[in-house]
């Protein structure tokens, strides 16, 4: 009998949460993150994100005068967990349009479900190529696919750098190893010599002895993927070990964080990274926006943080121009987008294989003296790139 | 570069992350031995202890390697704690799968974890001293040298003090009347029951001890490492390897397996690949377990007896 | 009453979907049921022959890449994994079994646990055949509707329980408890240890299997973090059967739906944004001190219980 109770019980709640929550004047959007785990971090910077976007637009009278109500889920980073969270958006509360979550596992999840239920879902951080080249319809990316994260760093290196060999060192992730793959292509386009292309696990404690391999190899450009602090532990090692390459360039994530810098002190400088978005960016509000962000939460945000704060734009935007609030007019918006940003430049196009994606410039950053500056494209350059880069051995 | 130079480099690689990770073993393996309990939240103890380094750089500024001396005793008395109050009551109880402890200990784990992240945020932190990335070359003071190798400092210091520890946690052990207590309760209950050792206070003590050592491994990674709430979940796995590696309850087995293991992980990082490292963890692991089932600890006992 | 009780329960779990529920509580009731599938296997192996296993992770991800690899390298249906992974994980089963199972309590559960990782890892690494760590993706899932998974995994759950309970109470059942409670006793009685311990691994083995297949066809994404996870599934498992209660048909169920059901329940309640995991957590602790043998395994307890406060309410 005590199973009947529960499944009673189980039933009654489910038709609890199936009643509906909506107020007249305001717009409730809740957003999938990961709040807890190894993702955390980033999930807690796109949460800050959005909730500045979102008190911008309500300080200025909300959308079509509904202010908006932000809540955020728990995904975990965990795939199914997510797709939890997003059937309950689309069936219990009704939410029309799905913005969010931040690996590429979790979109990929979320990118399936709100295909087959036909609800726009608008990816902001997940970078895997394959989320938007499964002729999805109602699938966008804001964020370039991974493929394109480092095409600033490589028009860097075949105008300026001009190696002709290049490490690969990438975390066994679906980013890290996209991104590896992406740029041992490129580089073998280029004419280079890919000497060494190694993976490790996510949270290595030492990789001095990889490190003592491409030492051997003695490459023109060391090039590293790295999520978190892999980053600062890598350059912290190379340091140590006083490898000597033209250029050490990371593969945006780990390296475009602030944290790099802060933990990394002396041995990130001169690394050059890939990245989507810096704050000195000269895209209308990004400045106001990292300043705002650095006042409130005491660091600079990452590209990360750019691109959640945007997402709630482009959502206000896509609001403002579909016809009615339902999925099928916001979506028609949504594809008919064209605005820019604080992360800059939003567009969703159908080319190169891929479905409703945007491209865009991605930047080149270089830490010089402890900041991360902008240096390509020149067009975007807050400082001059410092190449050629001094040795180990003569810096102090 | 000659082959030479990178073999001598990766076995000073593996020697010092050896000694690290022995640490990191200790704890686990004087827990599990004494208690026969697989404490799923050690790597979350260990999160605490380089939380409270990192607050004690962040506030006042003091090096994380005096940190320990904050650290083991707070993780002494946390440990005693959780063992009191929370691992005793399931033990007590009689149950079909002796097991259950384990849900406990993931329990305690997730409510570590997750109070870190709420009080303290999911950031990457870190507590970057000034000799973070100093280290001594070779080169230096041999300048023809034909092998460039280099020494890190931090590793080095927290290689050393990991040594330290490990032998002072060796002559407790072997030394005083309490340390004999404990291994005597490690190696039969009923018998060290019988000669009158107080087995329920040694039990209470070894968990405070386990939970001490690995705040101090904290302690030690992190000038070297970083830190955020979810990181215990790999530390856990280290420590067990290096428990079944050296054998439960041996200390000097311990340092061993950690010297083992981390040795092996640097070789194959270096000549097979990064990727692969964790896998040759956990081979030697199970060849461990299936050859070596006492581990190496008993090797040294086979030796000492004659056998 | 008893005797007929997990037909009961089998035709309100068949007839539930057809009173509309929306297909969030379908999701939530499928994972629910898988959940209990694979608690159901484990209990066969942990729970009656008393091999406690921490990397039941291995079976489930082989049994989903089993159906990914179909369809990744084969282009065929991965609807075919799912009897297909009853091979192939048995087949795993066999040689992983060969390692692990001359080894003996904290130290079998190690050397699972660290099977299970080595799988991972050797997945990842494996890029040919398995995708490596950009995973496998479906296109295209067979239904948008749940119904069909929910039959289908309703199905497997339904088939591991009445095979288990069928095995349980014949003599195949007293040689694993005996295995459990004694292995030199039982071994000096005559039962081969070994024989009925392989038989138990594979068959929990196999059974996991299936629901990773499962799992494949469902989500239409998988990679190595998720299907080999050592937290998320293989010590998952673990808190499922021991919360729900082990060695009893039931406990699995129960203890799926608390590590499911009341975990997505906590989750959302609003407000408590990451705290939900601490308050979880304590809950863990909470049921595990007063109810060391699961809510089933100690359901005399909380009858009592309630015996004490209101003894007119008691319905059983």
């Amino acid at each position: 009998m005590k199973r009947l109770s529960m499944l009673m019980i189980m039933m009654f709640t489910v038709g609890i949460l199936a009643g509906n929550l909506f107020a007249d004047d305001t717009l409730e959007l809740s957003i999938p993150l990961p709040l807890t785990g190894s993702q955390a971090k980033f999930g807690e910077m796109e949460k800050y994100s959005y909730i500045i976007a979102a008190d911008e637009i309500n300080a200025r009278g909300g959308i079509k005068g509904k202010k908006i109500v932000l809540s955020f889920e728990d995904g975990q980073g965990k795939p199914e967990v997510s797709r939890s969270i997003v059937e309950k958006l689309i069936d219990v509360d009704k939410q029309q349009v799905i913005i969010g979550d931040y690996s590429s596992a979790c979109s990929k999840a979320i990118a399936a479900v709100a295909n087959e239920r036909k609800v726009p879902y608008l990816v902001v951080t997940g970078a895997d190529d394959a989320i938007t080249q499964q002729n999805y319809d109602y699938v966008f990316r804001m964020n370039p696919s991974n493929a394109y994260y480092a095409a600033g760093l490589i028009s860097f290196l075949k105008q300026v750098v001009k190696p002709v060999s290049i490490a690969i060192l990438y975390e066994s992730s679906d980013f890290g190893t996209s991104g590896a793959n992406d740029m041992e292509k490129q580089a073998l386009e280029m004419g280079m010599k890919v000497l060494v292309k190694e993976k490790y696990e996510k949270g290595a404690v030492d990789f001095k002895p990889i490190l003592t391999r491409v030492k051997a190899e003695k490459p023109d450009v060391i090039y590293m993927v790295s999520y978190v602090m892999d980053a600062s532990l890598l350059m912290k090692q190379l340091k140590e070990l006083r490898i000597d390459a033209k250029l050490f360039a990371g593969g945006a994530a780990g390296f475009a964080i602030p944290e790099f810098v802060n933990n990394a002190k002396d041995a990130a400088e001169y690394v050059v990274t890939a990245t989507l978005w810096s704050p000195q960016a000269k895209y209308p509000g990004a400045k106001e926006f990292a300043e705002k962000y650095k006042s409130k939460y005491g660091d600079y945000p990452s590209y990360h943080g750019a691109e959640a704060y945007s997402a709630i734009y482009i959502l206000e935007d896509v609001l403002k121009r579909a016809k009615t609030w339902n999925a099928e007019d916001i979506r028609a918006a949504m594809k008919a987008t064209d605005m820019v940003t604080a992360f800059g430049p939003i567009k969703f196009e159908d080319k190169a294989g891929y479905q409703n994606q945007n491209f865009m410039d991605t930047l080149v950053m270089q830490v010089i003296k402890g900041n991360h500056e902008t240096i390509w494209p020149e067009s975007y350059a807050s400082a001059k790139y410092l190449f050629p880069i001094p040795s180990w051995r003569s810096r102090k | 570069m000659i082959p030479l130079e990178g073999f001598l480099q990766t076995l000073i690689a593996g020697i010092l992350l050896g000694g690290l990770y022995a640490l990191i073993g200790i704890g686990m393996t004087l827990i599990m031995g004494v208690m026969k309990i697989i404490n799923l939240a050690h790597g979350e103890l260990m999160m605490v202890g380089m939380y409270i380094a990192f607050w004690m750089f962040e506030l006042f500024k003091i090096d994380p390697y005096l940190s320990i001396f904050v650290a083991v005793p707070a993780l002494f008395f946390l440990g005693i704690a959780l063992q009191k109050f929370l691992i005793n009551p399931v033990l007590k109880v009689d149950s079909i799968l002796p097991e259950n402890q384990v849900i406990l200990t993931v329990g305690i784990g997730m409510v570590l974890a997750n109070l870190a992240t709420i009080f303290f945020k999911s950031d990457y932190r870190s507590t970057p001293v000034d000799y973070g990335t100093s280290a001594w070359y070779l080169s230096d003071y041999w300048i023809d040298t034909p092998l460039d190798l280099s020494l890190s400092v931090p590793w080095t210091v927290s290689f050393l003090f990991a040594v330290f520890i490990t032998i002072s946690l060796w002559f407790f052990l072997s030394k005083t009347d309490m340390g004999k207590s404990i291994r005597a309760t490690a190696q039969d209950l009923d018998a060290a029951l019988i000669m009158g050792v107080n087995v329920k206070l040694m039990r209470v003590v070894t968990f405070g001890i386990g939970a001490g050592l690995v705040g101090a491994a904290g302690c030690l990674f992190i000038p070297i490492y970083y830190l955020y709430p979810s990181l215990g979940g790999q530390f856990t796995l280290i420590a067990f390897v290096i428990t079944i590696l050296g054998g439960l309850g041996s200390t000097i087995g311990a340092i061993i397996g950690g010297l083992i293991l981390g040795i092996f992980e640097s070789m194959t990082a270096t000549y097979i690949g990064m990727g692969w490292a964790p896998v040759g963890r956990f081979v030697i692991f199970i060849a461990a377990l299936i050859f070596l089932p006492g581990g190496v600890a008993s090797l040294l006992k086979r030796q000492r007896f004659g056998k | 009453m008893k005797k007929y009780l997990p037909l009961i329960i089998l035709a309100i779990l068949s007839i539930l979907p057809l009173i509309g529920l929306s297909s969030y509580a379908m999701h939530i009731l499928i994972l629910v049921i898988m959940w209990a599938a694979i608690g159901m296997a484990w209990n066969l192996l942990g729970g009656y022959c008393g091999q406690v296993s921490f990397g039941h992770a291995a079976y489930f991800g082989v049994g989903a890449y089993t159906s990914g690899i179909l369809y990744y390298k084969l282009g065929i249906s991965p609807w075919w994994g799912m009897p297909l992974s009853i091979v192939v994980v048995s087949l795993f089963s066999l040689v992983l079994g060969f390692i692990v199972l001359r080894l003996r309590g904290p130290f079998f559960a190690l050397a699972t646990l660290a099977m299970g990782e080595v799988m991972r890892v050797t997945t990842e690494n494996i890029g040919w055949l398995t995708g490596g760590t950009l995973g496998i993706l479906i296109q295209k899932r067979t239904w948008v509707s749940k119904f069909g998974y929910y039959y289908i995994i309703l199905l497997v759950a339904a088939g591991t329980f009445f095979l288990i309970k069928k095995l349980i109470e014949s003599k195949l059942g007293y040689y694993f408890v005996a295995i459990r409670e004694d292995q030199d006793a039982a071994e000096s009685l005559g039962i081969n240890t070994t024989l009925y311990k392989t038989i138990a691994l594979c068959l929990s083995g196999a059974l996991t299997g299936i629901a990773g297949a499962f799992y494949t066809n469902y989500m239409g994404y998988i990679d190595p973090h998720v299907v080999f996870a050592l937290h998320d599934i293989s010590i998952v498992t673990i808190m499922i059967v021991m919360v729900g209660g082990v060695a009893t048909y039931w406990g699995p169920l129960v203890g799926a739906i608390i590590m499911v059901f009341l975990a997505e329940l906590i989750r959302t309640i609003p407000g408590l944004g990451a705290a939900h995991q601490t308050l979880f957590g304590i809950l863990l602790i909470v049921i595990i001190i007063f109810l060391p043998n699961g809510i089933v395994g100690d359901f005399a307890k909380i009858k009592k219980i309630f015996k004490q406060e209101a003894p007119r309410n008691e319905l059983n």
